[in-house]
C-alpha cells in the first residue's frame, strides 16, 4: 500500500506563501484601505482627504434622489439583462448539450468569445449596429419597416442588449454543465406518463437545471451590476448606473472617499446577491 | 616622479571643464512621461523623446491615458512618485502646483519657458493654445452660429457634450453664465441657462462617434475645443467648426509639468524644454493645429488661421478663474448630472 508522502507544514507554509502574499498585497490590503476610505472625507476645494471618521458619504448616497436612482437603475438593470440571459441561454445551452454532437465544442467556443474579447471592442462594435445611422436602423428603412431611427443607444434598451451580448456566456456555461448531468431518460419517463412538453419543462427539466440556473443567474447578475464600460459606452451619458457614478467621482471628480462609499455600497448589493444564492443552493440541496 | 604627478594634475585640471558632459551620461535611466495617445503621443516621440534619448542615452517611457488618471496617479504617489513629467488640463494644472504634486515653473530649470507667452505659465508650463469654439451641422446652421444661437427653440435637446467634468463643460458653463449677463462665479444662473438647451443627445466618447451624428443632421452643435477637432472635421463635409465673438472662445491650455519630487527631475526639465522648443511647437500647430506658446515660433498665414498664436487673440478669449472652477469640481458635477443630463 502506497503511503501519502509526508509533507511537513513549513512546506505547505513556503508553497502557499507566495500566492497568499500576492493575494494580501493586491486585494486584501486595497480592499481594506478602501473601506477605511469610505469613511474618510475630501477636503472642500482640495485634493486632499481628511481622515477623520465621517459617514458624511454614506449620508449623502441615501439622502440624494439622484445616487438612490442609480443604485435603482443598475438593481433593476442587471435583473433585467439577468433574466434576458436564461430566457436565452435555457433553449440554446440544451440545444448545444443534446443536439450539437460534433459542433458542440466548437459552438461553446463561440459562446466564451464574447468573455475572451474584453468589453470594449465588441461594445464600440455595437455602437455601429444601433447608432441611429447604424447597421440595424439603416436595414430597416431600407425594408421600408421604420421611418425614423429606433432609438437603441443612450437608453436602456442599448446598455441591455450590449449587457446581455457580453454576459451570456456566464449563463450558458453552467447550464451546459447542468443538463449534461440530467439523464434523458427522465424527459422519456415523463412524457411516456402523459406530460406535455411544457410539462416536462415546467416540473422536470427546470427544476433539475436550478442549480446552473442559480449559479447563471448570480454571475450574471453580479457581472452586470459592476460592468463599467458598456453602459458607459452604449449609454451614452444618459443611463446612470453605480459604476460609471463611481469611476467620474473617483476619476475625474477625484474624491476618492465618496468613490470608495460608493464602491462599498456596490459591494454590500453583491455579497446579498451571493448569500441570497448560497441560500438558494443550500435549499436545493435539501430538497434533493 | 613629481613631474609626473604635476601633468597628471595639468591633464585632470584640463579635462575639468568636460566633467558636465561625463555627468550628462543617462545611459541606463529611464524618464517616465504621462500623455494622451495617437498623434500627441506620435509628435512627442519624434520631436522629443527622440532627440533626448539620442543626446542623453536615457530611455523615454510613455504612459498613456486621460489627464484625470495621472492626476489620480500623482496623488496616490504622492511620497513617491513614479511619473516624471504630466501633460494636464488647464483646470488641473494649478491645482496639481496647490497640493504640491508638481514643481512650479522656472526659467531657471527650463530655460526655453522664457519665451512662452507672459502669463501662460500658470501652475505648469503652457504646452498648446487650444479654444473652446462650436462645432456645428451645416444642414441646421447655414452660417456660422454665434453662441446665443444654440439657444434658440429648434436647436433644443439637440445638442453633444463631452463627458463632464471636462473643459468643454467648464467653458460652456462661463459661455451660458455670460449669457445669462453674470459670470461663472453664480453657477445658479449658469446651470440655469444651460439647462434651456435640453438634455443632450449624447455624452460622446469619440470624435467619430458625434461627428457621424453631426454630419447626418442628428445633432446641431457641440461645444469642441480646437485642435486635433479641426484635422478629424477634413473628413465631414456637413459639419462646420467656428470661434465665435460674443463672449470670445474660451481659452484652454494644455499643460507639461515636472512632478515633484519625481526620481529624475533634470531629464524631465530636459524633455520640458525640448517640448517647448520652437521645433516641437511647430510641429504641433502644422499638424495638429495646437496653437503654439512658444512666442518666437513663426507660422505662413494659412497656419496661423488655424490655430490660436499671437497675443492679441490670446486677450480676445474668455480666460476662467481655473482655481475657482476647480475648487467647484464636485458640486458643478452633481449639479450637472442632475440639471444637465438628468433632466
Amino acid at each position: 500500500m502506497k503511503q501519502t508522502p509526508d509533507i511537513k507544514p513549513i512546506a505547505t507554509a513556503l508553497l502557499v506563501a507566495p500566492a497568499a502574499i500576492l493575494m494580501f498585497g493586491v486585494f486584501v490590503l486595497p480592499f481594506l484601505f478602501l473601506v477605511v476610505l469610505s469613511f474618510w472625507s475630501q477636503v472642500p476645494g482640495s485634493l486632499g482627504m481628511d481622515p477623520t471618521f465621517t459617514l458624511a458619504n454614506y449620508a449623502r448616497i441615501i439622502s440624494d434622489s439622484y445616487y438612490l436612482g442609480g443604485l435603482w437603475t443598475t438593481l433593476w438593470l442587471s435583473g433585467l439583462v439577468t433574466l434576458i440571459c436564461l430566457i436565452l441561454a435555457l433553449p440554446l445551452a440544451r440545444w448545444i448539450v443534446l443536439h450539437a454532437k460534433r459542433t458542440k465544442g466548437l459552438l461553446i467556443g463561440l459562446c466564451i468569445l464574447p468573455l475572451v474579447c474584453g468589453a470594449l471592442l465588441p461594445t464600440l462594435g455595437l455602437v455601429n449596429l444601433l447608432s441611429p445611422l447604424g447597421f440595424i436602423n439603416g436595414a430597416l428603412k431600407s425594408m421600408g419597416l421604420i421611418k425614423t431611427s429606433l432609438p437603441l443607444l443612450g437608453n436602456i434598451a442599448g446598455v441591455s442588449i450590449g449587457l446581455v451580448q457580453a454576459f451570456l456566456p456566464l449563463m450558458i456555461l453552467p447550464l451546459i454543465s447542468t443538463i449534461e448531468r440530467i439523464p434523458h431518460d427522465y424527459e422519456k419517463a415523463a412524457m411516456s406518463l402523459g406530460a406535455t412538453r411544457l410539462v416536462v419543462w415546467r416540473r422536470v427539466l427546470l427544476p433539475l437545471m436550478l442549480p446552473g440556473i442559480v449559479a447563471g443567474s448570480l454571475l450574471v447578475f453580479c457581472a452586470s451590476l459592476t460592468a463599467f464600460v458598456t453602459p458607459q459606452i452604449l449609454g451614452q451619458g444618459k443611463v446612470v448606473t453605480f459604476a460609471s457614478l463611481a469611476y467620474q467621482q473617483a476619476a475625474m471628480v477625484l474624491d476618492w472617499p465618496f468613490a470608495s462609499a460608493l464602491g462599498m455600497v456596490m459591494l454590500l448589493f453583491l455579497a446579498l446577491a451571493g448569500i441570497l444564492g448560497a441560500l438558494v443552493s443550500r435549499g436545493l440541496g435539501r430538497g434533493s | 616622479m613629481k613631474r609626473i604627478a604635476c601633468y597628471a594634475a595639468l591633464t585632470a585640471v584640463s579635462l575639468f571643464p568636460c566633467l558636465p558632459a561625463l555627468a550628462q551620461d543617462y545611459s541606463g535611466r529611464t524618464l517616465v512621461v504621462g500623455t494622451w495617445g495617437g498623434d500627441i503621443e506620435r509628435l512627442l516621440r519624434e520631436h522629443v523623446a527622440g532627440p533626448l534619448e539620442a543626446k542623453t542615452g536615457a530611455k523615454v517611457e510613455f504612459l498613456l491615458g486621460g489627464s484625470g488618471d495621472r492626476m489620480s496617479k500623482m496623488v496616490a504617489e504622492r511620497n513617491n512618485p513614479t511619473m516624471d513629467v504630466t501633460f494636464q488640463n488647464i483646470y488641473e494644472a494649478p491645482a496639481a502646483l496647490k497640493e504640491s504634486l508638481v514643481v512650479a515653473p522656472d526659467t531657471a530649470l527650463v530655460p526655453t519657458a522664457a519665451d512662452v507667452w507672459a502669463g501662460m505659465n500658470d501652475g505648469c508650463y503652457a504646452m498648446s493654445l487650444v479654444g473652446l469654439g462650436i462645432a456645428y451641422s451645416k444642414a441646421l446652421f447655414p452660417e456660422a452660429p454665434e453662441w446665443a444661437d444654440l439657444w434658440k427653440e429648434e436647436f433644443k435637446g439637440k445638442m453633444a457634450y463631452a463627458p463632464y467634468p471636462s473643459s468643454e463643460g467648464d467653458g460652456m458653463l462661463a459661455v451660458a453664465a455670460r449669457i445669462a449677463g453674470v459670470s461663472e462665479r453664480d453657477p445658479d444662473a449658469a446651470f440655469a441657462k444651460l439647462a434651456e438647451l435640453g438634455a443632450p443627445v449624447l455624452s460622446y466618447s469619440s470624435l467619430d462617434e458625434v461627428f457621424t451624428l453631426m454630419d447626418a443632421g442628428e445633432i446641431a452643435a457641440a461645444p469642441m475645443i480646437s485642435g486635433y477637432v479641426l484635422s478629424n472635421l477634413e473628413n465631414y463635409e456637413g459639419i462646420g467648426f467656428v470661434f465665435p465673438k460674443a463672449p470670445g472662445p474660451v481659452l484652454v491650455r494644455d499643460m507639461v509639468c515636472q512632478v515633484a519630487n519625481s526620481p529624475e527631475p533634470e531629464l524631465a526639465q530636459m524633455f520640458i524644454d525640448l517640448a517647448l522648443s520652437v521645433e516641437t511647437q511647430t510641429a504641433y500647430a502644422k499638424e495638429l493645429n495646437f496653437g503654439p506658446t512658444n512666442s518666437k515660433v513663426e507660422l505662413t498665414e494659412e497656419e496661423a488661421a488655424r490655430v490660436i498664436n499671437t497675443p492679441e487673440e490670446v486677450t480676445s478669449l474668455l480666460q476662467l478663474d481655473w482655481s475657482y472652477v476647480i475648487e467647484q469640481r464636485s458640486d458643478w458635477t452633481d449639479r450637472w448630472n442632475k440639471q444637465i443630463l438628468g433632466q
